[in-house]
Formats: structure tokens, C-alpha cells, sequence
């Protein structure tokens, strides 16, 4: 393909002035200016206070430990949610999601006596599957990500009973709790799997052409299909690697627990919208991305765990989280210009409006 | 109550405007305008894209304020003039989307015309409501079934609905209407009626300021025509007095220096061939370009102009035909399936259809064509593309010469330039432009327009629809006149002029709509 540059037009009024490309340094300075990475300075902030309040519980080694422990499952399904919010799709279903691979795979272990590989392989196949309807649902049947994804929740919330029947699902076997408990050096597996999958989707997302699809799905759908993007499956490829994802978050939970909870969904859909929302303000001026996600998780963990040993009240934590998502995404509503909030009202007016 | 209301004394003046001036960093759009509206006439105003017909529509509904030394008065209830600060209640606008809610009814739009007051909390008495919504709408000619949704009416009954809305049930005369080009879309019939609506509503003794590109409709309502060019107010008479060869003269303007291309270069055979083409409006529309050749389309608002673009490069598939590029046809509704072929298109609708507003221009830049800047496990070349950033905006003259920004950051020309760049990278074989220069500065305006013709001259085939005549008349080889979705004619070689455009595009849109 060419890429020679035409010749300059003999009636441009402006000479062709070029700015200096900014260093590496400079853009490393600007991208931890306090306006793009607000959560980093809060998390250190918040660390030295409590580090202050309550120096003998919260300075030790074993608080943090069990702080990543008890955060690794719903970070990486925080970090499988960056997928489909960045092409877009508001999955709402994400809890469910988890729900759905935390029961399934405990029935298969207890009840139909599978072995752990294949009951595990069986789990990140049905998350695709749940994936790939949420892209039917909003591709083929132009239902609305955020009207599609809440119907799903409802009927996985029903799957997830059906299988169970409401009750909790135990002898899953102790091999399967070395899954999420095994340690290796002192620190669990799902930290390391956090680790591998955030890497894997920040590479994704942010370092290939592909996440430059993702992004531009996402920004405009319109125009992002007549620059040539095959809309459709970049939706289809987050959906479902958000699927996968959750269920391995399921798995994960279960093996943790030692059994199957039907109740757990809600408890990773509030604080997964939070860490990506939150997120989304740091490091890259509004785009959903990994390592905001990361940040705000431990901003929120860091906060709660503070808190706790600081002997707040039980509701607190709901309160903490609630109130954090609320002000990230005020934050970033009032950076973009006044115009776009107006404008994003009007367009969700017409959407019902009758065509001409 | 109306009846009394109706006598108004014929003539006296409702609307002054004078020194009226706006410009917009720098360039003037308009120019020392002045003018007068008198109750009882129907006063058109005319003229090209860019003659600053909307700016003053938006400065008399105070979206744009003048510059300093404009006076513009309203009449008020005993017809004192007095500033528009005062009197803008007085005038009304009927914008082209007109602003109705089309899922409510009749009722139920004219409803939210006026503040309730205290009786927010009563029940809504619904077959008064409908009794006096209905009595509204049948003062201006139209028997609407005020029950059922606006968006299930007809163009002019919508119209006679937001016509209704804006004088409040018509208890307020002495108004001033502004039509801001209403017809639109209209068919001839629809145009009748609504004709009829405004003639009621001018003998009741208001004023009327009707916006309009079509000639024959300002001949066919309007009492007086002002006609705007670059600003300035160059005639302003009855309409009797003009024929419309004066009317276009006025329009166009005199000295039209003709900046012509060049002869078109390269193979003889067509590069794009288009083949009984249909859609909404385009009915069978057959079209063939030449590589190196630049062919411009035009025609009125609904005449198959909007969609021809969007449907070629597959934003939208065509009901019928064929489009083939290099004699390989291509399957249509696919973008993606175009530009493999080597189709480029630049949108006519920027903001929706053409800019990632919050991706940077960079990202903008080479979205189409990631392919030269990937590298193994998909990643992409960064640095490269920085590089080729910093080319790419130096060739098209982005300024502020920064592409690493967000493409929001841009003004509507650079952010013009950039979506065209875009596509230039790619060094299509077809190069479709839609409106390339709608709401771009004139110094983007001129990039632009080289940047195509460099292109053209690479071996490009170039398709520009326009509704600009000046713009195809300057940078065509041959443009082609649509008219009720069909070409009409084609205008090539000396006879391709602004002028003749201007007339042709006019006379063809008369004969389409007595259809």
C-alpha cells in the first residue's frame, strides 16, 4: 500500500508547522499529571491515613494478603467488563454472568460428577455462549446494550435457580478448592490469573490494531463501520470474551468458597461497574481501560478494608462504593464540553422518534 | 375574539432590521444587512450555501448575537417598535426539523406551547383539549386528527402543526413567522397546502420571513425576495420585478472566476460504473467514472443528492442495481467489502458518520488502514504511526499542528482534513466525496478542494456530490444534475458554470415536483 504523502497544495495559507513530538518523558509526566491519574494520588492518600489511624492491623503483611485474595475475583471481572464497555456495550449482565459460572460449575462437580478440567471447559464455553446471545441481542435485534444486558441478568438469575434450586451447592471436592486457595510464593492463584488476564487485555485493548477497533466501536459506532471496522465482530469478540472471563471469575469464586452459591451475582455486578467506570476517568482522559480499572479497584478495596478495621459500620462499605461511582462518573461528565451530555439526551429521544 | 383580532392595520412594519453584521473569527458572514418585515407580506430570503442566510436566522433567534452597531426591533402589541430583547416573544421561528415530539399528539404538541400555571395539578380535560386543538388547526386549512400521533402526519401537516404551535392558537396576531426552509422533502402537493396555511396566516396580519433555496416556491408565496451573497444584501424588491434569470444572477453574482481541472489523466476504461441504482428517491441512476476524472453530483433537497453518496460506498444498501469498481462489482450494505476494493468515502455527516470525536486525530488518521502499521501479535507501530501522523497533518495543513490530540479539539475544516486524509492514505481507487465542504472555513475549503485534485490527478476517479455550485463548477469535470432520481443532465466543458448549475438545478427541481 502507499503512504506517500501528496504534495503540499500551492494555496494552503498556513506553512506545514510541526509541533515537536512529545519525549517518552514527556508523556510519561503528563499521563501522571493529578488530572489523569487522580485514583493513584487518592490511593496513596488513603494509605497513609489509615496507615496513620490504624498502623497495627492495617501495615500488616497478612491484611494486604488476604486484601488480594479476597479482591482478585472481582477485579478480573472487573477487567473482563473493560471489554464490552469499550466497544460500547454496557453489559449489565456481568454478575449473572459470574453467578451463572459459579453454579454451573459446582453442579457439574457435585452432580453429574465430572471431572474438574472438563467442568471448568464446560463453564467458559456456556460464558461464550452468554456472550454471543448479548451480541445477537444487540446486533441482530438492535435492542438497546443497556435494556438487553438487564433482561439477560434477569433470566440468568432464573437459570441460576433452576439449577440450584435456591440452595446452595456443596461437596465440590477438595481438589477443587486448591484452584482459587493454592498458593505460590505465599500469594493465591487468582492473583496470578488476574495478573495474566489484565496483561492479556491491556495488550489487546490498548497495543493492537484490533483494540483499535474496540475504542472506535465504542467512540462512534456509525462511523467507526464506514472507516471499514467490522462492527459487529469487534462487538461480538468483547461480549464474548467478557462471557469467558466472568465465568472464569465464577469458577473461581466457587473453588474459593468451596461451594456454589446461587446468591452471589449482585455482589460482583455493583463493584465491577464501579473499578471500570472509576477507571475509565484515569490515565487515558475517559476510554475504559485496564490499568485505571486496576487502580480504582484497589482505591475501593484499600478504602473498605480501611474503614472496616477502623471499625465502621456494616453498611459502610455499600455506601463507599456507591458513592465512589457516582463521583468518577460525575468527574468525567463534567470534563467533556457542555454540549455532549445535552446532545446524548437528544439522541436517546430519538431513538423512539418515527421515521420520516 | 379572533375576528376582532383579525383587523390589523395592513402594512405597518413588524420586524427592522439594520447594520446587521456577524463574523466568525475574523470572516465576516454577513455584512451590514438590513431590512424591514411589513404585516400582510410574505418577505423571502434567498441565496447560496454560505451566503449567511442561516447566520441570520440564528442571530434574529438569538442563538448568534450581532456584532456591536446592529439595531433589530420587534413590534409589540400596539406596534411600537421596540428591541428584540423586549419582543422576541413576538417573533416565531418554525425551524426545518420544526421541534414537535412525534410520539404525542396534535393535542398534546400544542399543549406544550404555553406554561400550565396552577393547573399542572388538574386533570387534563381531554375532548376540550382536542375540541380547541382542533379549532386551531383548522384555521390554517388543515383538518388534522388531533388524537393521533404528529409523526403519522403528513410533512405539511406537521408543518400546519408547528405553524399552530408557534402563534399559540393564533389569539396573538401581528406576529412575525420565520420559516427557516420548510419545504424540504415536501412534495408539490404538500408544498400547496402549507402555501395555503401561510397565506391565512399573513391575512390575518402577520408578517411572514420565508428561507428558501427553491425559486419557483419563493415566485409562488413570497410578496418581496431579498437576496443574500456573501454576506451582503445585493437585491431586495417585489418579486414581480425579478425574472429568474435576474434571480440568479443576483444568487451567483458576477465575476465567477472558473478555476478548472486540469483534463483528467490516466486509463480509459471507468473505474466506477454504477448501473440502474435505486433507493428512497433515486430510481434507476446509472453513473460511470474515469480514473483521474473528477464528477460532481447535484440536485435539490429530495431529489436522490442525500442518499447517493451513503449508498455507493454500502452505508446503506441500495433496493436495486449494481456497483462495481474496476468492472469487479462489490456486494453493497458493507462498508468493509468497499474499501477492499478501493473505495474511500468521506460522509457528508461529519459528527455522526465521519469523526471519532474522542479518539485523537492520529487515531482518526489511520483507522482505515491499520494494516501498514501493524506488527507481530497485531501491535502497532506507535512510533511509525506518529511519523506518519506528523506527515500527514503537514500535507493537509492541520492546524494546530498537533495530531496527537482529540479530534474534538479540532475546528469543523481540520477536523474535515483529517477525516479526508484518512482516506487519501489509503490511495483509493474511488474517492467518494459527500458535501466535502459543508460547514468548513474558506482556507479549509481551498486545501480541501486541492487535496482532491492532487488526488484526481494520481488516477483517483473522483465522485463529489455537492449541493454547492460553486464548488462543482471550480473543481468538476463534468457534473451530473439529479432530478426526482434521475439524472436530468449533465453540464461538462464551457458549459459547466455556477450559473447554469444554479438554473438547471432550479428548473429540473420544478419539472420533478409537478409530477
Amino acid at each position: 500500500m502507499s503512504i506517500d504523502t501528496p504534495a503540499l497544495p500551492s494555496s494552503t495559507t498556513r506553512p506545514p508547522a510541526v509541533a515537536p513530538t512529545p519525549s517518552g518523558w514527556q508523556r510519561a509526566g503528563q499521563a501522571m499529571s493529578f488530572r489523569n491519574a487522580s485514583a493513584v494520588y487518592l490511593l496513596v492518600l488513603l494509605f497513609a491515613v489509615f496507615s496513620i489511624w490504624e498502623p497495627s492491623t492495617f501495615l500488616t503483611a497478612q491484611t494486604w494478603r488476604l486484601l488480594l485474595d479476597n479482591q482478585a475475583i472481582s477485579a478480573i471481572a472487573a477487567v473482563g467488563l473493560v471489554l464490552p464497555l469499550s466497544a460500547g456495550v454496557v453489559d449489565l449482565a456481568i454478575g449473572s454472568e459470574v453467578g451463572v459460572g459459579a453454579i454451573l460449575v459446582a453442579w457439574l462437580l457435585a452432580h453429574a460428577r465430572l471431572p474438574i478440567p472438563v467442568a471448568v471447559v464446560l463453564c467458559l464455553l456456556a460464558g461464550a455462549a452468554i456472550g454471543v446471545t448479548v451480541t445477537l441481542l444487540v446486533v441482530r435485534a438492535r435492542i438497546s446494550s443497556f435494556i438487553a444486558t438487564l433482561a439477560m441478568s434477569s433470566v440468568l438469575i432464573a437459570l441460576i435457580d433452576w439449577i440450584s434450586g435456591s440452595e446452595q451447592i456443596l461437596d465440590l471436592g477438595t481438589h477443587f478448592q486448591d484452584l482459587a486457595t493454592g498458593q505460590l510464593f505465599g500469594i493465591t492463584y487468582p492473583v496470578y490469573l488476574l495478573a495474566g488476564l489484565s496483561l492479556a487485555v491491556w495488550w489487546l485493548l490498548d497495543r493492537t490494531a484490533l483494540g483499535r477497533r474496540v475504542h472506535a466501536t465504542g467512540g462512534n459506532l456509525d462511523a467507526a463501520r464506514l472507516a471499514g471496522v467490522r462492527t459487529s465482530r469487534i462487538i461480538l469478540f468483547t461480549t464474548v470474551g467478557c462471557g469467558i472471563i466472568a465465568a472464569l471469575a465464577g469458577i473461581l469464586a466457587s473453588s474459593q468458597l468451596a461451594t456454589g452459591d446461587p446468591t452471589i451475582s449482585t455482589s460482583y455486578l455493583l463493584p465491577a461497574f464501579a473499578a471500570t467506570f472509576l477507571g475509565s476517568t484515569q490515565f487515558t482522559g475517559g476510554r475504559f481501560n485496564v490499568g485505571g480499572t486496576l487502580i480504582a479497584v484497589a482505591v475501593l478495596a484499600v478504602g473498605v478494608e480501611g474503614l472496616d478495621l477502623a471499625g465502621a459500620p456494616i453498611w459502610l462499605p455499600d455506601l463507599f462504593d456507591g458513592v465512589a461511582l457516582l463521583l468518577a462518573v460525575g468527574f468525567t461528565q463534567a470534563q467533556r464540553p457542555p454540549g455532549a451530555r445535552t446532545a446524548a439526551i437528544r439522541r436517546s429521544l430519538r431513538l423512539g422518534r418515527a421515521a420520516p | 375574539m379572533v375576528a376582532k383580532e383579525l383587523t390589523v392595520v395592513a402594512g405597518a412594519p413588524l420586524l427592522r432590521v439594520s447594520g446587521v453584521s456577524k463574523s466568525f473569527s475574523g470572516a465576516p458572514v454577513l455584512d451590514n444587512v438590513s431590512f424591514e418585515v411589513r404585516s400582510g407580506e410574505v418577505v423571502a430570503i434567498v441565496g447560496h450555501n454560505g451566503s449567511g442566510k442561516s447566520t441570520l436566522v440564528k442571530i434574529l433567534a438569538r442563538i448568534h448575537s450581532p456584532d456591536p452597531g446592529a439595531r433589530i426591533e420587534v413590534a409589540n402589541e400596539r406596534g411600537e417598535l421596540l428591541p428584540l430583547r423586549a419582543t422576541h416573544h413576538r417573533l416565531h421561528f418554525i425551524h426545518q426539523d420544526l421541534g414537535l415530539l412525534p410520539m404525542l399528539s396534535t393535542t398534546e404538541n400544542l399543549d406544550l406551547g404555553g406554561s400550565l400555571g396552577w393547573r399542572w395539578v388538574l386533570p387534563v380535560r381531554r375532548n376540550e383539549e382536542d375540541r380547541r386543538a382542533a379549532e386551531s388547526v383548522a384555521r390554517f386549512g388543515a383538518a388534522i386528527d388531533v388524537r393521533a400521533p404528529v409523526g403519522s402526519l403528513s410533512p405539511a401537516e406537521r408543518a400546519i402543526v408547528a405553524i399552530a404551535r408557534a402563534l399559540g392558537g393564533w389569539d396573538r396576531p401581528g406576529n412575525v413567522l420565520v420559516l427557516d426552509e420548510p419545504t424540504t422533502a415536501f412534495h408539490r402537493e404538500e408544498v400547496a397546502r402549507l402555501f395555503e396555511a401561510i397565506r391565512r396566516v399573513v391575512s390575518a396580519g402577520a408578517g411572514v420571513v420565508f428561507i428558501s433555496h427553491r425559486l419557483d416556491e419563493v415566485r409562488d408565496i413570497a410578496d418581496r425576495v431579498i437576496i443574500l451573497r456573501d454576506g451582503q444584501k445585493v437585491a431586495d424588491g417585489a418579486v414581480s420585478g425579478f425574472d429568474d434569470d435576474r434571480l440568479i444572477r443576483a444568487i451567483v453574482g458576477g465575476s465567477v472566476e472558473a478555476r478548472r481541472p486540469g483534463p483528467p489523466q490516466g486509463e480509459a476504461g471507468p473505474a466506477l460504473t454504477v448501473r440502474g441504482l435505486r433507493g428512497q428517491r433515486l430510481r434507476s441512476f446509472d453513473l460511470q467514472v474515469r480514473s483521474g476524472e473528477i464528477v460532481g453530483v447535484t440536485g435539490v433537497l429530495g431529489s436522490g443528492r442525500e442518499e447517493l453518496a451513503g449508498m455507493l460506498f454500502g452505508e446503506r444498501p441500495p433496493l436495486a442495481g449494481s456497483i462495481a469498481v474496476d468492472g469487479r462489482p462489490i456486494r453493497p450494505g458493507q462498508p468493509a467489502a468497499a474499501i477492499a476494493r478501493g473505495m474511500a468515502y468521506v460522509p457528508a455527516d461529519r459528527l455522526r458518520l465521519g469523526a471519532l470525536a474522542a479518539m485523537s486525530a492520529t487515531e482518526n488518521l489511520t483507522l482505515a488502514s491499520l494494516g501498514s502499521l501493524r506488527r507481530q501479535l497485531g501491535r502497532v507501530d506507535r512510533r511509525m504511526e506518529r511519523v506518519e501522523a506528523r506527515r500527514w497533518s503537514a500535507a493537509v495543513g492541520l492546524h494546530p499542528p498537533r495530531p496527537e490530540r482529540r479530534l474534538s479539539t479540532f475546528s469543523g475544516g481540520n477536523q474535515q482534513k483529517i477525516v479526508l486524509a484518512r482516506w487519501l492514505r489509503t490511495d483509493p481507487r474511488v474517492l467518494i466525496l459527500d458535501e466535502p465542504t459543508q460547514g468548513v472555513d474558506v482556507g479549509a475549503k481551498a486545501t480541501i478542494h486541492d487535496l482532491v485534485a492532487a488526488q484526481a490527478r494520481s488516477g483517483t476517479a473522483v465522485l463529489v456530490v455537492s449541493s454547492d455550485a460553486k464548488e462543482l463548477a471550480s473543481i468538476c469535470h463534468r457534473v451530473v444534475v439529479l432530478d426526482a432520481g434521475r439524472a436530468a443532465l449533465e453540464l461538462a466543458g464551457p458549459d459547466l458554470t455556477e450559473a447554469a448549475l444554479v438554473r438547471e438545478t432550479l428548473t429540473a427541481g420544478v419539472a420533478g415536483g409537478s409530477r
